[in-house]
């Protein structure tokens, strides 16, 4: 195939969709391609919204990653974990980010950052598991039998589909199992670790099936030949994104692009850009930082070190994400939000680290959040089993993301009653 | 001309090639690729010679040895369960590729997929295990016997939400479930015969893992369940969900899904004598035989009319080449195409057909083909379709691509593509290179549409 580093997209419509490929599928040319075609004849991409979702595994501590510096209880309740005022990173006169979380500051600076504060449910869990899947169903346990739950963002790709059409709307990149808020019913939500272990690699072959793409099989079936049809749809789609997919997984490893950090999270995170630069219809993209499991962001002991790597980690990796996204005019299609199962409790324990808490604040970063906080911090002195309360329910900001972002009915989704946020998106 | 599909007469009748419909190495690998997950050469050429009645005798009885390579691999399984990772998962693939009995492992896959069971919920390997040994063991008999051992199992309790406390273990919704999706199909119970089998259901409890029957919580008094009247317990609930009529009906419907056609929509006419077959104490292995042997199943409804699952997809690329090759990895693989054994989506089980095929999942299914075909890498280079293309006397002249070609998709190839594979595309200047690699020439024949198909 021609040169790797910078094919663009106009050259690639140029050589691959113009006379042949498009016009041999006639009336069956998918959405995102015909819409990508048309983008590049107009000279400017007409996207829909992207969400990038950002799991931090294992209840990721929030009054020390939104610190209310000037508050004389969090001092009190942390006698080697607190983050005074001069160490903090201000926001106002009484809130700072973590000290290891400048590149946050600077988007939040920018505008591009809102802080949705004080977020959990009505008597939330403090179990790892039963917490991070009520984060993960969106619905409360005994609502729905185990085995005929799905996640969230699962049935936002089911119903964003249509099975019968090959459509690809959800991706998990990442090196641990998908997490459960990507589960579907319908459709398949492909798992990729990076691309370069996803593309075949061998050469490219020319494709001379497509000049036989309306032959039946030789074995003159007199059947339906609906499925092959299908497959071979999605095989010239591919054949049709594998030359992007390529162009920019080499670009990965370029230098022109935006510096991303030597972070696994910054690493999905560029996967992500890349596919997003891709163009391939995908709606929702879900990464994870912590591990998945127990570890990560679960600090019981010696909280502060780890802490401060994993909130460097997030803060740098998305801002290098931001970097380069915004690098493309991309931004303003993207929304990335964050989440972790819990907080963490007010007092720090014995072992210089904290345990499982309730309410927590969740970021919103991209090119078309209003910025800013939204919401109080939660109250200090008001306090439940040693946690903060939580003052607005977690289903209210996947309800504002699902309606004001994607645009999706949320009550199909979540359950009905879930009003979306104002104020937190432009 | 087109036989009548309706016509159960002529559907279910054993095939007898005739000019219009030969017996053809196509017939043969179609049946190998739906109850073998694919056939060997010496296998197609073996089927070619007794004919297509006598090749499916061959698949469902029993071979000596089985049980012994059964006990065999239910160890390597039960040491895996008791650590995590894709350990239990790799030791079904190796038994799959393995297999002297791939047929019942083509069942047990079914009623997993039927049963809908996963380790996402039931959090135990060993549970797990010990489910899908029932569907192995008691898969080939009466839906019955399998429906009872299924729920003496903590495994199918723990996805319906049973609940330790409480007369009613189960929620209506979860006893709904198990009443329709699992016998009788969607919309043949009334809340009534819902909430009277509840009761049937009331004083099993699971408790730390295990299934308990806990008498004093069993609710004795007399039912109504289906229009039939006595004091049921689960025994008897199962054997009236069994014995009832929709049963073999919504059984032998998933049955015709599974093996004939991911799109034919079956007349009720044309599954009754199916359905016959799979209600009460028919046995499900003699249904599945009189399904192979129709000549519904030979027919232009059935060829090529299903999408391999990630699985099948895999093992159809394995089990041709006679090698075999590490399942640790193909297992994640599996998993990141959207199928983990083990971890159904849900108690529906996967949503099949077009749902696996998107442009992304395509591609990491070409790339599969690819490192498992590779000479190094991930799978290590242990197939080898060169040493096959030798072993069975064919010319390797050009890389074996006809023989190749006949083995993984038997001439459903128009010519003109078969020319094209793997063929790098001309430079100006330069003609086209073809390559003699007999490795990329069935790594290409993998990812070709028509492989998608089973």
């Amino acid at each position: 195939m021609k040169g790797s580093m910078h094919i663009s997209r106009r050259d690639f419509f140029k050589e691959t969709a113009g006379a042949t490929s498009l016009l041999a599928f006639g009336s069956s040319i998918p959405a995102f391609l015909a819409r990508s075609a048309s983008a590049v004849e107009a000279g400017q991409a007409s996207r829909e919204s992207v969400l990038v979702v950002i799991q931090l595994s294992g209840g990721n501590d929030g009054l020390n990653t939104v610190v209310p510096y000037q508050d004389d209880a969090y001092h009190r309740s942390r006698p080697t974990l607190r983050i005074g005022p001069e160490q903090a990173l201000k926001l106002d006169s009484s809130l700072g980010l973590h000290p290891a979380m400048p590149a946050f500051r600077k988007l939040y600076q920018e505008g591009r950052l809102s802080i949705i504060q004080g977020v959990g449910y009505p008597r939330s869990s403090r179990d790892h598991d039963a917490a991070m899947e009520d984060w993960h169903t969106g619905v409360l346990r005994e609502q729905v039998l185990p085995g005929a739950r799905t996640g969230w963002l699962g049935r936002a790709v089911d119903t964003a589909c249509d099975p019968g059409k090959t459509d690809l709307r959800g991706v998990f990149v990442g090196e641990i199992k998908a997490p459960f808020s990507m589960h579907t019913e319908r459709v398949v939500v492909p798992s990729i670790k990076s691309l370069e272990e996803w593309l075949p690699t061998g050469a490219s072959w020319s494709d001379s099936t497509r000049a036989h793409d309306s032959d039946p099989l030789p074995s003159a079936s007199t059947g339906s030949s609906f499925l092959l049809a299908g497959v071979r749809r999605a095989t010239a789609n591919a054949r049709l994104i594998q030359p992007r997919l390529i162009a920019a997984s080499h670009a990965l490893h370029s230098q022109n692009l935006a510096a991303y950090p030597p972070f696994p999270l910054a690493e999905n995170l560029a996967t992500v850009a890349q596919l997003i630069r891709a163009d391939l219809g995908i709606r929702i993209y879900f990464v994870e930082l912590g591990g998945g499991g127990i570890g990560g962001f679960d600090t019981h002991a010696n909280q502060a070190a780890n802490h401060g790597a994993l909130l460097r980690e997030l803060a740098e990796s998305t801002s290098a994400f931001v970097d380069d996204l915004n690098h493309d005019r991309l931004l303003d299609s993207v929304l990335v939000m964050t989440f972790s199962e819990f907080g963490r409790t007010l007092s720090e324990s014995g072992r210089r680290g904290t345990n499982h808490g309730a309410a927590a604040p969740m970021f919103m970063i991209g090119g078309r959040v209003k910025g800013g906080l939204w919401g109080a911090h939660p109250s200090l002195t008001d306090i439940e089993e040693d946690a903060p309360k939580f003052h607005t329910d977690f289903r209210r900001v996947y309800a504002t993301v699902l309606e004001r972002w994607l645009k999706l009915k949320s009550e199909k989704i979540l359950a009905p009653g879930f009003a979306p946020l104002d104020g937190v998106l432009a | 001309m087109r036989p009548d599909l309706n016509d159960p007469a002529w559907a279910w009748a054993p095939f007898q090639p005739d000019a219009a419909r030969p017996w053809d190495l196509r017939l043969a690998a179609h049946l190998y690729r739906r109850a073998a997950f694919g056939g060997t050469w010496p296998e197609l050429q073996r089927a070619l010679s007794d004919g297509p009645q006598a090749t499916i005798d061959k698949l469902v009885n029993p071979k000596p040895g089985a049980a012994d390579f059964d006990r065999l691999y239910d160890d390597y399984e039960n040491a895996a369960a008791a650590s995590s990772g894709y350990g239990s998962q790799a030791w079904w693939l190796r038994r799959m590729i393995e297999s002297p009995q791939p047929l019942q492992e083509q069942l047990t896959l079914f009623w997993h997929n039927h049963f809908g069971i996963s380790n996402v919920h039931v959090k135990h390997n060993a549970s797990l295990f010990r489910h899908a040994h029932v569907l192995r063991q008691r898969g080939m008999g009466s839906f019955e016997a399998l429906l009872d051992a299924v729920l003496a199992q903590p495994a199918v309790w723990i996805c319906l939400g049973a609940r330790d406390n409480g007369r009613r273990s189960l929620s209506e919704s979860a006893v709904r479930i198990l009443m329709e999706q699992y016998a009788l199909g969607p919309g043949q119970c009334s809340d009534s015969d819902v909430r009277e089998g509840a009761r049937a259901l009331s004083g099993w409890i699971v408790t730390q893992g295990e299934l308990r029957f806990v008498p004093g919580e069993y609710d004795a008094a007399p039912k109504k369940i289906l229009g039939q009247e006595g004091d049921f317990d689960r025994k008897a609930l199962v054997r009236i969900l069994a014995n009832h009529p929709a049963t073999g009906h919504w059984l032998a419907q998933k049955l015709v899904r599974w093996f004939i056609s991911d799109t034919a929509k079956a007349s009720e006419s044309l599954l009754a004598p199916l359905a016959k077959q799979l209600t009460g104490d028919g046995s499900t292995a003699k249904g599945v035989e009189i399904l192979l042997r129709s000549n519904l199943f030979f027919s232009a409804e059935a060829y090529r009319q299903k999408v391999r699952s990630p699985v099948e997809l895999a093992l159809g690329i394995i089990r041709p080449l006679e090698g075999r090759t590490g399942t640790v990895r193909l297992a994640a693989d599996l998993a990141g195409l959207g199928q983990e054994l083990y971890e159904p989506p849900t108690l529906q089980g996967w949503a099949g057909g077009l749902a696996w095929i998107n442009p992304l999942t395509t591609l990491g299914r070409m790339r599969l083909a690819e490192a498992l075909l590779a000479e190094s890498g991930t799978y290590e280079g242990k197939l080898d379709p060169g040493a096959v293309v030798s072993r069975h006397g064919q010319t390797t002249k050009d890389g074996g691509r006809q023989f190749l070609a006949e083995l993984y998709l038997q001439g459903d190839l128009a010519a003109e593509t078969l020319a094209a594979v793997a063929v790098a595309p001309s430079t100006t200047g330069s003609t086209a290179a073809r390559s003699a690699d007999p490795r990329q020439i069935a790594a290409h024949l993998a990812s070709l549409p028509e492989f998608q198909l089973a």
